[in-house]
């Protein structure tokens, strides 16, 4: 699945195991990100709208001192709002990549900060679970490789639920394949 | 990787008083302090108007007198610049925007919190200073050889570019505190409003209230740049020698009002906006309806807060504008009358055959509803240039903005307070008192404001310290309604603090049972420090998708 919310950072870091590049097609692949409700059409919307009204204010002074005096004063509006939107959409790019082969499990999660976060194990040995007892409702884990990753976290409970039996599927196939 | 939490329940972060009210991030708590700080202030303003109305109460002058014995004139114009910039910038919008808009927008549009949460404890405490400097502005050495800045709230130059002493220099920057908090405000609000929305939640489906909010913030981010850069020009013009607007070294006094008024009409926008969000929710609640013409109240919302850019300069049809000019603003000063009924008539369209019940919230929102209307009508009036030309700088316009403002803008905070003060608290308001000072605040708004439109018409100016005898009778009237609905306002502190110290406890997060409740309503009262941390799905906000 391609997503969509605001591109993938740069990569910075890139912990956990070092794997080659598969070209052979996975069993079962998803992206998962967190919602984010301004899509890139709506920023470039919003930023149009609001550079046309502040050029409004320029038209009747134009030649005049007061002209220059009024510009620094907008465009930090402007630049601010710019940056602010662009700092939030980056902080919300989060994705988790899972895909499942008939003889592996990869999940690479990217930070906003680019950070490249990854785990992988063999289907066989992974486990499932959704904790009932936690903070975050329906909370989902992968244990495997003697670790617990969480998956989904800023996911909606139900979409956590259903993600899990999706996954349960997958690796039964891959295991059976 | 992200290592599993798989520790306990997570227990709600207990915080200690300092921690939580000097230096929160909570967009909750902020609202609150912001709510708190606007009521303060309002006091003060308040109190101001009210020596204005002891003072015109009768024809000479008693009350404002220097240490002769003689009338003194600075210290009325000191009251005139300081309940305006008070009103305009540290009570009003602080209360709406700030207040409401901190503590409710998140909540009805399922956010966590605000996008940047160090920055709205920045934007509350740029407010604060802002505050200061604008009380500082009315006693520290100003204009006259006395103290206090006395330019009125629009600091015209060349007066306020002239005007002695420091006071007016510490408007100014009280006016920039108070801009950049609003800016860093208005960021933080349209970011949270576009990009952190619930899951679904589209535009259209957005609440009206989060609606107003964001308009309204659109509106701080275009216009009040606008603002800080006349007003530097004119700090600079005053302190570094520069002539943005001074005649003497080729700057235009006259440029200074156009781009003051560029940002002074959608900044009446802006205090009217938030109300207007308000006001829906509480129509729809206590008339058992949704809103009619949901889609209309948006766009009309829209329309309005644009159409503010573009009507400016019907403030000033007598500065020797050209006639094509003067027809332009009119023509699109009265296009708004049509976004503006189109509003009214859903308001009632939505109580039209509902079940309605007459709470406070609903009296103060059917008294908006007919108060704004009347303030409206004389707005259509004064957009006339040729008709402006007798009614411009009179009484007239003054119970025209107090009717759009005092009455309009003062009865959506109100609204809110009593619709919303059980889910900000946990305890819910003595409604008989409620009802009281409902009144007594209706009537005596209506009593201090409606009979300045006849000495308005009579010719009688603003801005003056005294009159003569022909226009002593409805200023009489004035002053006695003014004194009503100030007492009004002391009453409705005294309610507050019975609501918060022995008001009755409600555990019904529906309080109101709002049939077509928005998220707060599914919230407790009052809400955890924390709310939507895992963001609510579809069926808890949408009533076309809930299960019922």
């Amino acid at each position: 699945m391609e997503h969509t919310a605001g591109g993938p950072p740069p990569a910075v870091v890139v912990s956990g195991p070092q794997w080659r590049e598969r070209r052979d097609k996975p069993v079962y692949d998803v992206t998962l990100w967190p919602n984010q409700s301004l899509t890139g059409q709506g920023l470039i919307w919003f930023l149009g709208i609001s550079a046309g009204f502040l050029i409004l204010p320029l038209i009747g002074i134009a030649g005049t001192a007061v002209f220059w005096g009024l510009i620094p004063f907008l465009a930090l509006a402007f630049g601010g709002m710019w940056l602010a939107i662009r700092r939030n959409r980056a902080n919300l790019r989060i994705t988790e990549e899972l895909k499942i082969w008939r003889d592996e499990v990869r999940v690479e999660r990217r930070e906003p900060g680019g950070q490249i976060l990854r785990w992988q194990a063999e289907p066989l040995r992974v486990r499932i679970k959704l904790h009932k007892d936690q903070r975050i409702e329906d909370y989902l884990t992968l244990s495997g490789s003697g670790r617990e990753i969480e998956l989904g976290a800023f996911l909606a409970p139900e979409e956590r639920v259903e993600l899990a039996e999706e996954i349960e599927a997958a690796l039964t196939r891959a295991i059976r394949a | 990787m992200a290592e599993a939490a798989t520790h306990a329940h997570d227990h709600e972060h207990k915080v200690g008083f300092f921690t939580r009210w000097f230096c929160s991030t909570n967009h909750k708590d902020i609202g609150v302090l912001y709510l708190f700080t606007a009521a303060f202030m309002g006091l003060i303003a308040v109190g101001f108007s009210m020596y204005m109305r002891l003072e015109l109460m009768e024809p000479g002058v008693q009350f404002m007198l220097d240490e002769e014995g003689n009338p003194n004139g600075h210290l009325w114009n000191i009251m005139i610049t300081g309940h305006g910039i008070l009103m305009m910038f540290f009570v009003i919008i602080p209360a709406m925007f700030g207040g409401f808009g901190n503590f409710f927008m998140p909540l009805q549009i399922g956010a966590p919190d605000m996008a940047f949460p160090r920055m709205n404890n920045l934007s509350y405490w740029l407010y604060v200073a802002g505050c200061t400097m604008a009380l500082l502005s009315v006693v520290v050495p100003g204009g006259n050889g006395q103290g206090g800045s006395g330019v009125g709230w629009v600091l015209y130059a060349p007066l306020s570019t002239s005007e002695q002493g420091m006071a007016t220099d510490f408007a100014i920057f009280a006016l920039h505190l108070s801009g950049a908090s609003s800016i860093l405000g208005a960021v933080n609000m349209i970011t949270t409003f576009l990009n952190m929305r619930a899951p679904g939640m589209k535009l259209m489906k957005v609440p009206l209230f989060p609606w107003s909010i964001f308009a309204t913030a659109w509106m701080i981010l275009l216009s009040l740049p606008v603002l800080a850069g006349a007003i530097t020009m004119l700090l600079t013009d005053r302190n570094f020698g520069t002539t943005f607007f001074q005649p003497e070294g080729g700057g235009d006094p006259l440029l200074y009002q156009h781009i003051f008024w560029f940002f002074g009409h959608p900044e009446v926008y802006m205090l009217i906006v938030p109300a207007f969000g308000i006001v829906s929710h509480v129509v729809s609640t206590f008339s058992r309806k949704p809103v009619f013409g949901y889609a209309a109240m948006v766009f009309a919302m829209l329309i309005i807060s644009a159409l503010g850019f573009v009507v400016w300069a019907h403030h000033m049809y007598t500065v020797g504008m050209s006639l094509n000019s003067q027809a332009y603003f009119m023509l699109a000063t009265l296009t708004i009358a049509v976004p503006t009924g189109i509003k009214i008539f859903s308001w009632i369209a939505t109580m039209w055959g509902g079940s309605i019940e007459f709470r406070t919230p609903m009296l103060y929102a059917m008294g908006f509803i007919f108060l704004f209307t009347f303030g409206g009508v004389t707005g259509i009036v004064l957009s006339q240039a040729g008709v402006d030309r007798a009614y411009h700088d009179t009484y007239y316009v003054v119970a025209h903005f107090h009717y759009v403002m005092s009455l309009g803008a003062a009865f959506g905070i109100f609204a809110g307070i009593y619709y919303w003060i059980g889910k900000m608290s946990g305890r819910q308001y003595p409604e008989k008192l409620g009802k009281i000072q409902f009144w007594m605040l209706f009537i005596g708004a209506n009593i201090t404001f409606f009979p300045q439109h006849f000495v308005g018409r009579q010719g009688m100016p603003r801005r003056y310290i005294d009159y003569p005898e022909a226009f002593a009778f409805y200023n009489y009237i004035s002053s006695i309604g003014a004194f009503i609905a100030g007492a009004s306002f002391l009453f409705f502190f005294y309610i507050i603090w019975v609501t918060l110290t022995r008001g009755a406890k409600i555990e019904n997060p529906n309080y109101w049972n709002d049939q077509y409740p928005s998220l707060e309503w599914s919230l407790p009262n009052p809400p955890p420090a924390h709310t939507f941390e895992i963001l609510p799905t579809q069926k808890e906000w949408d009533t076309q998708k809930a299960d019922h």
